[in-house]
């Protein structure tokens, strides 16, 4: 199993830990990544925003460099995946607006051929690796925590691009659940984080996140465990912004699925990694910090 | 109608039948009475251009894709708030943080970049470096679809 890796902007920018984590994991479980020299931005929902032929040229661009590695694209953030997933499926499908990218990717040497795939983290890990596999390389379950997923919009909607919504929530739940920890059911799972409005209406952005928290707060989970990056850091970053804003605390500790299945394998997260948190994880993971 | 009809993303409107699924699936409709998908697609096919592009209504949406899942017609609410937003940027109502986000994707390849400390944190880590390799291309491609033009003038 070897992919192109996409790592997008955010996550090398603000969020280390998920690169580091997946860096140190997936080859552990077969999984060679290969980097993509000289990837853009995949154009995600502001960009698309502004000009629909430069979303289309943009992430094809991207697409064309994965094919000149022969390789699928992997993707760990959920915007990236939607906008490159996206594209592709559009474009192997339209030849009228594949040639018009085309023209355009003209211009820099490239020509978008349709031969590859688009895939994510969890993909990867739940079709590719396979739950058994990855529940085979737990060497210490992580007993006794209930936690809510926050699987985020673009790894289940719009469903006729994507595994169904239902099944997509199982086998996210399915690996989390192979870590050891307990996946609880809560109202809202399927609710977006408000991450997409930060930026554009941050006030909104923050309503959002605060009925997801207090859903999952009803729940009575201990954390939530993210894949998206953005979902991450608006649930977490997010946390106190509602606090200071509604005067409402949840506590509620954010962990990237990645970082919980390192843990569950036996590697240890590093102090700046821990501390990266916003809303501390010691007090819930001490055992295994 | 026309103008969002005609286009890849907007064609869905010409679909819409007001039945409302969209609002009474919108996250962000539940919040605020300012947004509300069914409304807005009617503005649009009634042509009220005037009352929706220079205003705030395009900027509402999560894009969270609830309303492509719901709508019983396969009318893609949510994607024709792309083909909304576009006029609207043409128009110059870009918000603040969308037109930062296409500036620094339009002079460093990406949306978001490091700061000091994360390049730091990258480098004693060994991890790969953030690079602006593809930038001449992506400048090639931005100036091909015009949308070089608007970075600069916003």
């Amino acid at each position: 199993m070897k992919y192109a890796f996409f790592l997008g902007c955010l996550i090398p920018a603000r969020e280390l830990s998920y690169e580091v984590s997946v860096r140190k994991v997936l080859p552990e479980l077969g999984v060679e990544l290969v980097d993509m020299k000289g990837a853009n931005c995949c154009a995600p929902f502001s960009i698309q925003s502004v000009d629909h032929a430069s979303w289309m040229a943009l992430a094809a661009r991207n697409l064309c460099l994965a094919e000149e590695m022969g390789l699928d694209i992997m993707t760990l953030c959920n915007d990236c995946y939607e906008s490159l997933l996206m594209v592709n499926n559009i474009l192997k499908r339209n030849p009228a607006l594949r040639d018009q990218v085309n023209q355009i990717l003209s211009e820099v040497g490239k020509e978008y051929k349709g031969k590859i795939d688009v895939k994510n983290l969890v993909d990867v890990l739940s079709g590719d690796v396979g739950v058994d596999k990855v529940k085979g390389a737990i060497k210490e379950p992580i007993s006794g925590l209930r936690v809510g997923t926050q699987p985020g919009c673009h790894l289940t909607k719009p469903k006729r691009i994507h595994f169904e919504v239902l099944r997509g929530f199982n086998e996210l739940d399915a690996l989390v659940q192979a870590t050891g920890v307990e996946s609880v059911p809560y109202e809202r799972k399927e609710m977006c984080c408000g991450g997409p409005l930060r930026d554009i209406n941050d006030d909104l952005a923050r309503q959002v996140s605060r009925e997801k928290l207090i859903a999952l707060k009803n729940a009575e989970v201990q954390a939530v465990v993210t894949v998206c990056p953005f979902c991450f850091l608006q649930l977490d970053l997010g946390q106190l912004e509602v606090k200071r804003h509604f005067n409402e605390e949840y506590n509620l500790p954010v962990i990237h699925f990645i970082e919980l299945l390192r843990m569950g394998m036996g590697m240890k997260l590093d102090d700046w990694e821990v501390k990266a948190h916003r809303i501390p994880i010691t007090e819930l993971l001490k055992d295994r910090l | 109608m026309g103008e969002i009809a005609n286009t890849p993303r907007g064609k869905g409107i010409l679909l819409c039948i007001q039945c409302g699924r969209c609002s009474s699936s919108c996250p962000v409709a539940r919040l605020t009475g300012e947004h509300n998908p069914r409304r807005l697609m009617e503005m649009v096919i009634l042509g009220f251009k005037k009352e929706v592009l220079p205003t705030q209504l395009p900027w509402y949406c999560l894009s969270c894709f609830t309303c492509l899942d719901r709508c019983p017609q396969g009318g893609d609410v949510g994607e024709v708030m792309f083909a909304i937003r576009n006029l609207a940027v043409k128009q110059g109502n870009t918000p603040a943080g969308v037109a930062a986000q296409a500036k620094s994707l339009y002079e460093t390849t990406r949306v978001i970049n490091p700061v000091r400390t994360a390049l730091d944190r990258r480098e004693s880590l060994g991890l790969s470096k953030i690079t602006t390799e593809g930038l001449e291309e992506v400048q090639k491609i931005l100036r091909r679809t015009g949308m070089e033009k608007i970075v600069k003038s916003t």
